[in-house]
């Protein structure tokens, strides 16, 4: 497992404070997971009614990590700022990408994504960190980088996340896709990637 | 780290093997060291998917036709 150093920004002082960013999630951090994120999403859920309910509340992700550690072509992440838990994504390496000017080659593929509740203005005003979503695709766009695939990412967008991708990430919204519960789906090309990683 | 370690291997193709891994390498962008990792990677990723008792479905888009890929 390596460790990076990262910075989020508090939300209240808008000072940025370092944190890390970890290329396996371990037990520890679903450990983390089941302590604090979790009671903190069934919390929101029984104080503002299921209406309020994030629209990741049923991702598991014992059972994500579960399942997909063994995999070669599959890799996890999580991000950890004063000793909480504070991200985690999961993503893939072998999925091929369908925009045109990329048809066909092999993108890192952006399976699940999440900041911790926390993390959220529609769970708590101010969030305590901003900048965990950036940090995720940033670290996609490295591993893509890795394996040779010049930065191309690709993902099913959550609705609410879709501004996120199209507006901070500069990715290519291709239409919302039939076969994964109708999600934007996104794809960030060679050129995009080169441009996201000199800005962050 | 240990697990970021890369061995290296001698790996013996034949003319044609050769031919489709450099064809595959240019059409998916990739050096041939990539093409074969990512054979790799998919290989277990369906291979674990058989155990568990899935198929390997392949559609055509346009007639929805299903057919099953039987892999060893």
């Amino acid at each position: 497992m390596e460790e990076s150093r990262i910075y989020l920004r508090n939300s209240a002082s808008g000072e940025l404070v370092e944190a890390s960013l970890l290329d396996e999630v371990t037990d520890r951090h679903l450990e983390l997971w089941n302590e604090s994120w979790q009671p903190a999403m069934q919390a929101h859920v029984a104080a503002h009614g299921l209406k309020a309910r994030p629209e990741d509340h049923h991702w598991n992700w014992n059972w994500k990590a579960g399942e997909w550690r063994p995999m070669l072509g599959y890799h996890s992440f999580a991000i950890i700022c004063e000793g909480e838990l504070q991200g985690l994504m999961m993503v893939s390496d072998l999925k091929s990408a369908l925009l045109p000017a990329q048809f066909g080659k092999p993108i890192v593929f952006v399976e699940y994504l999440a900041t911790a509740p926390w993390n959220r203005p529609e769970i708590q005003l101010p969030p305590r960190y901003r900048g965990v979503g950036t940090v995720m695709v940033a670290a996609a766009v490295d591993l893509s980088w890795e394996l040779g695939y010049r930065g191309r990412i690709g993902l099913h967008s959550l609705p609410r996340a879709e501004a996120f991708y199209r507006n901070s990430c500069q990715m290519t919204a291709l239409g919302k896709d039939a076969a994964h519960q109708g999600l934007m789906y996104f794809e960030m090309t060679e050129k995009h990637a080169e441009e996201f990683r000199f800005n962050h | 780290m240990a697990e970021h370690e890369k061995r290296t291997m001698t790996l013996n193709l034949t003319a044609r093997e050769m031919a489709v891994l450099e064809e595959l390498a240019a059409k998916k962008d990739l050096n041939k060291t990539g093409v074969m990792r990512l054979a790799l990677r998919l290989l277990q990723a369906v291979d674990a998917k058989l155990q568990m008792g899935q198929k390997l479905m392949f559609e055509d888009e346009k007639t929805k036709e299903k057919s099953e890929m039987v892999l060893l």
